[in-house]
């Protein structure tokens, strides 16, 4: 078993009095494709909040390549190689497709220069379009950013995030929203983007999640109740209950 | 310095506290609901002074012009949504903005036009003229009424949160907009309203302090500065924070106007900045809303 | 991958044409800018009227930088704009420093004063910084009311009148309006050239993206808030040098420049010509300037004018006069 790339050390998170996050604690080993999962409302988005820097915990600690990152800045966790998605897309509407890209891979090149032309930094250009080629976007790259599809746009947002070479991509519902054409494309890219990087994602759709995922967190009222193989997680009694009870679609 | 000058100096504090109350409490209001920023609240509170005073001058009764200007500048206020503010639901939150800032504009002009650049006395009702001996120092009547007057509005305003349905919506709306349609309330009513009631508490403020100071066309500029410094310490959308730091911001300035008069425009100024470095979302406000 | 090589070839190529127009513009917005600057006291009806074009056309172009471009609405640009004027009629009429010297130190003044009010302003988002942009700019005010002995108060600062201005062994007279328009003139050029350049380098996207999406550009690894307080700092500073001209321009600095009316002057300028476009914002203070020359001649209270004018430029043209002009070429 290779070290893992991350690992997360009984975090939480209270917001005053209310604990949306208590006490999780799991390792994740590259190039595999975790799903967590949970009723509305277990923590989930807490979960991804704190993995991605948008929220520092509570307690607890969060390392990343062996390294403590605990309370780093969030505008520092994507050139660590965090970078995500968000569950509502996230993008820059009036920029050109290409210049959404663009601007995500000027960060790893330069951020407070007021002087040189950008024009002039062609390879910007050619890693924008390199990504937008991953997620099949490159005929659109003039586009302004609001006119695609609503599929689109979730593939741009993966785009953005694909441009900075992140280790680990998380996913916040890849899919929301999605028709099941749309869907079976972004299944499609999220397995070939599986290939060479480690993600994580959370989703609602189950059927998706048994064929994509190599392993499932389940977590519920913001505590981690079982982590395993999709098999394991559907013969789990404790998951089948949770579920069952709020009759969210799963049995 | 002696004990009963800085007793009348904090009450003078508390009376021109109260006014602020007044008008920070009418931009909270407009603005936990509508999500708007009314930057002609300056202007119309000094619209609900000019009203006062020609009301009063009409009737020849100071009374008649302080119940009727707060509820025709309370109307105006609702005229002023549905017509100007209402296509712009749904824009760009700067665009309410910077439309009631042109408004302010107009509205100062308007008055100039009717009632000259000049300012104009509004005398002290005789009612309330002179001072009263409490024991601990002699108070100016009006200044007594003025707090008086605030105090009963701000305990009809409670009760009217707490106690009544249109209170219980508000009170929902502010928290979460999407609870109001679920409810089945006329939303585009209640923001009409609620407008409304944010302007007539400036004009009222408008016309309280009318009294203790002349009128003139540019007496909102300071007052709208000074509701927002107001809001930014006492917490966005929030009502307790808007009469916390109404009294504070009063007193703080006539206290410093007593012992260095030449900082009394300028410490409020510094408290907020203090306030901004130490807890930018305000003091009773909630983190995130900044 | 050979197809997707193809494919960026394919797709260049097709949008160039249709965007030619406006590449070209870009290009040439300065030198362009600079010329119609060179006509502009032989075209509108007076000089007095031009150099104002010129002054408050370039505070706008500053305030662009902040408003139209990184999205944030300040109320309070009046105080850097103040700041730059009084400091440079201070430096003149107090320390005995050349003009240009006393120029370099109202842009210093001014940027300084914007990089603190910066700091302050941008811990707060939204119509809350509008507010307190506007506050702050109140205090500023006040300061200068209170601090008579340096700024004159009430009054106004005067006695820093220059009748001849030195350069590089050049002795020009002044009080020659057209001259001293040219003179003034070669500071704003440069302060556009200044103010292009930022736009077009890699801070430029960065501020864009801000505008555009403040989480999502977090998210991309930019520090939002050092690049806020950046271009609040810099957009103060360009502010201020209209203002330092302001001063040499006028040899007063009444009180009023700092005040409230001024702040919302410069906002209407912006809006009316059309924030977050490079022309924009001298269209917008002409439009202004025009407006307040035309009917003042039949009434002192033009501002009840604009103020319409104003109001029905949000409700209907929120993009202004060049953004709808910009607008309505594109979507042909």
């Amino acid at each position: 078993m290779s070290a893992p790339l991350l690992a997360v050390e009984n975090i939480g998170r209270r917001f005053g009095g209310f604990v949306a996050l208590e006490g999780v604690t799991a390792a994740f080993e590259p190039n595999k494709v975790t799903a967590i999962i949970g009723p509305n409302g277990a923590g989930k988005s807490t979960f991804f909040n704190l993995l991605s820097g948008v929220l520092a915990p509570s307690a607890g600690t969060i390392r990343f390549k062996q390294r403590d990152i605990t309370g780093t800045p969030q505008h520092r966790f994507v050139h660590l190689g965090i970078a995500r998605s968000y569950q509502i897309t996230n993008i820059f509407p009036e920029l050109s497709v290409h210049e959404n890209v663009r601007v995500a891979a000027q960060a790893f090149r330069t951020r407070y220069d007021i002087w040189r032309a950008r024009a002039a930094m062609s390879e910007l250009d050619e890693r924008a379009d390199a990504a937008l080629a991953a997620v099949g976007l490159l005929g659109r790259r003039t586009t302004t950013a609001k006119f695609l599809a609503h599929g689109q746009q979730r593939a741009l947002e993966i785009a953005i995030a694909l441009v900075a070479a992140p280790e680990l991509l998380l996913l916040d519902e890849p899919t929301a929203g999605m028709g099941p054409e749309e869907t079976r494309d972004m299944v499609a890219l999220i397995e070939k983007l599986a290939a060479d990087r480690t993600i994580l994602l959370v989703e609602h759709k189950m059927k998706m999640i048994l064929g994509l995922s190599d392993r499932i967190l389940v977590l519920h009222h913001g505590r981690l109740i079982a982590d395993g193989d999709p098999c394991h997680i559907q013969s789990d009694p404790e998951v089948r209950r949770v579920y069952l009870g709020q009759n969210d679609g799963y049995a | 310095m002696d004990a009963e000058l800085i007793a009348m100096q904090l009450f003078s504090g508390v009376a021109l506290g109260a006014i602020l109350v007044m008008v920070a409490l009418g931009l909270s209001i407009i603005f936990g609901m509508l999500g708007v920023v009314n930057f002609a609240h300056g202007a119309l509170f000094m619209v609900g002074a000019y009203a006062g005073l020609y009301v009063a001058t009409l009737t020849g009764s100071f009374w008649w012009g302080l119940l009727v200007a707060p509820l025709a500048v309370g109307a105006f206020g609702m005229l002023i949504e549905r017509v100007l503010i209402r296509p712009l639901y749904g824009r760009s939150i700067d665009d309410p903005l910077l439309l009631t800032f042109g408004l302010g504009y107009v509205l100062v002009e308007t008055v100039r036009i009717l009632f000259g650049n000049e300012g104009m006395p509004f005398p002290t009702p005789p009612e309330l003229a002179g001072v009263a001996d409490l024991g601990i120092g002699y108070f100016p009547i009006y200044r007594l009424f003025v707090v008086g007057v605030v105090a009963v509005i701000l305990l009809l305003l409670w009760l009217g949160l707490e106690k009544t349905r249109f209170g219980l919506i508000v009170r929902a709306g502010a928290r979460d907009p999407q609870i109001m349609r679920v409810l089945g309330v006329d939303v585009a009513r209640v923001w009409l309203m609620v407008f409304g009631l944010g302007v007539g508490l400036t004009a009222l403020g408008g016309v309280l302090a009318a009294p203790m100071r002349s009128v003139d066309p540019e007496m909102g500029t300071l007052v709208l500065a000074e509701a927002f410094v107001v809001t930014v310490i006492g917490g966005m959308g929030s009502l307790v924070g808007a009469i916390v730091a109404g009294l504070l911001i009063g007193i703080a300035i006539s206290m410093t106007a007593l012992f260095a008069p030449e900082m009394a425009t300028i410490v409020m100024f510094a408290l907020m900045a203090l306030v901004l470095l130490i807890r930018p979302q305000g003091l009773f406000g909630k983190p995130g809303r900044a | 991958m050979t197809a997707s090589v193809h494919s960026v070839a394919e797709v260049m190529a097709g949008p160039a044409g249709r965007r030619g127009w406006r590449e070209r513009l870009a290009r040439w917005r300065v030198p362009l800018s600079v010329l119609v600057l060179c006509l502009l006291p032989w075209v509108l009806p007076s000089q007095a009227l031009a150099v104002n074009v010129l002054i408050y056309g370039l505070l706008a172009v500053g305030y662009n930088l902040l408003f139209g471009y990184t999205g944030m609405l300040s109320f309070g640009h009046a105080a850097f704009f103040g700041a730059g004027a009084y400091a440079t009629g201070i430096g003149i009429g107090q320390f005995g420093l050349p003009w240009f010297a006393a120029i370099g130190y109202g842009m210093l003044a001014g940027g300084a004063l914007a990089f603190v009010v910066g700091l302050l302003a941008i811990r707060t988002r939204g119509i809350y910084f509008s507010m307190v942009t506007l506050a702050l700019a109140q205090l500023v005010y006040y300061t200068a009311l209170q601090a008579t002995s340096i700024t004159g108060g009430e009054n106004g600062l005067r006695g820093f009148t220059l009748a001849r201005i030195d350069l590089f062994g050049w002795s020009i007279d002044f009080l020659d309006p057209v001259k001293k328009y040219y003179v003034l003139m070669v500071f704003a050029a440069l302060a556009l050239w200044f103010v292009s350049r930022i736009l077009n380098s890699p801070f430029g996207a960065v501020i864009e993206a801000i505008r555009e999406n403040e989480t999502r550009a977090r998210a991309c690894g930019y520090d939002v808030e050092r690049s806020k307080v950046m271009s609040f700092t810099l957009s103060g500073l360009v502010c201020a040098l209209a203002g330092a001209l302001f001063a040499l321009h006028l040899a007063i600095v009444p009180l009023d420049i700092l005040g409230i009316q001024t702040s919302g002057m410069i906002v209407m300028m912006t809006l009316l010509g059309g924030a977050g476009s490079f022309f924009g914002p001298f269209v917008g203070a002409l439009a202004f300037l025009l407006m307040e020359d035309v009917v003042s001649l039949w009434t002192p209270h033009w501002q009840i004018v604009v103020g319409t004018v104003f109001i029905l430029f949000v409700l209907f043209l929120p993009k202004g006069i060049w953004g709808t002009l910009l607008a309505w070429r594109a979507g042909r």
